[in-house]
């Protein structure tokens, strides 16, 4: 893919991974075929900052796991009311590297 | 003191030099107890499922954040059983027919300094591992090497 397109692409979504792997997307994008960019450029990533918000104003409903779409953990913290209020506190600390790690899964559906 | 803080925590060097992601998340496990700790202040309990969650969530994580996990988790663990002791001896004699005696005021005393000290080192350990620096506490760091599988 030519290096220019694939630049941008970094530039505007690199908050949405974790750092490490940005380097590694890059190099895979460039080796990629053209055909592939129309549906890598319409994927919709979450923001890390908006689920750390839902997180700290709704997490103890589950609504930030269910946000991202572990629907499983969400169901769980709902019914735990958050795990009475200290699972809510890990997610805080844990929400924007789960997301990271989500948009990377829905961006690897793409890659490989 | 500076002799006495060498030997309680050391900063030694890691097998490797953990990148910016890893040492967010380590620093991440000791700041989460903490945060936990106040949140929960009277139940000695709250901090230790809190860290339990925490390490369970990162099981998966690098070598460098699954071994600050596990010595968040461990320290808090031997605090768990002096902190309980103290929160219902505390709790049978507010409603109970026990009395304050000196034994109980110097219980108190050292549950006290044990909860600082803990406080303390684990503020420094959260600045430190943030830096990608390898904190390694007195005691709890040798166990945490013979729990935590590279």
């Amino acid at each position: 893919m030519d290096a220019q397109k694939v630049d941008m692409f970094i530039m505007s979504n690199a908050k949405f991974f974790e750092s490490h792997h940005v380097h590694a997307i890059r190099e895979r994008l460039i080796a990629m075929d053209d055909s592939k960019w129309v549906g890598i450029s319409t994927i919709q990533f979450k923001d890390p900052t908006t689920s750390l918000i839902v997180s700290i104003l709704a997490g103890s409903l589950g609504i930030d796991r269910f946000m991202i779409g572990d629907t499983g953990i969400g169901v769980g913290k709902l019914l735990t009311c958050g795990g009475l209020g200290i699972w809510t506190i890990v997610d805080w600390f844990m929400i924007q590297g789960a997301t990271r790690e989500k948009n990377m899964q829905k961006l690897q559906q793409f890659l490989y | 003191m500076e002799h006495l803080q060498r030997h309680l925590i050391m900063e030694n060097k890691f097998d490797y030099q953990p990148s910016e992601h890893e040492a967010e998340k380590a620093s991440n496990s000791y700041l989460m107890s903490l945060i936990a700790l106040i949140a929960g202040m009277p139940l000695p309990i709250i901090n230790l499922i809190a860290s339990v969650i925490f390490f369970i969530g990162n099981r998966k994580g690098t070598y460098f954040v699954r071994w600050h996990c596990t010595q968040a988790l461990l320290s808090q663990f031997s605090l768990l059983f002096m902190n309980s002791f103290g929160f219902w001896w505390t709790i049978s004699i507010m409603f109970g027919p026990e009395t304050i005696s000196s034994k109980y005021i110097g219980y108190i005393i050292t549950i006290l300094i044990f909860n600082i000290s803990e406080f303390i080192a684990t503020i420094y350990s959260a600045v430190q591992t943030r830096k990608g620096i390898h904190v390694k506490w007195f005691f709890y760091g040798n166990l945490t090497n013979l729990i935590c599988k590279a």
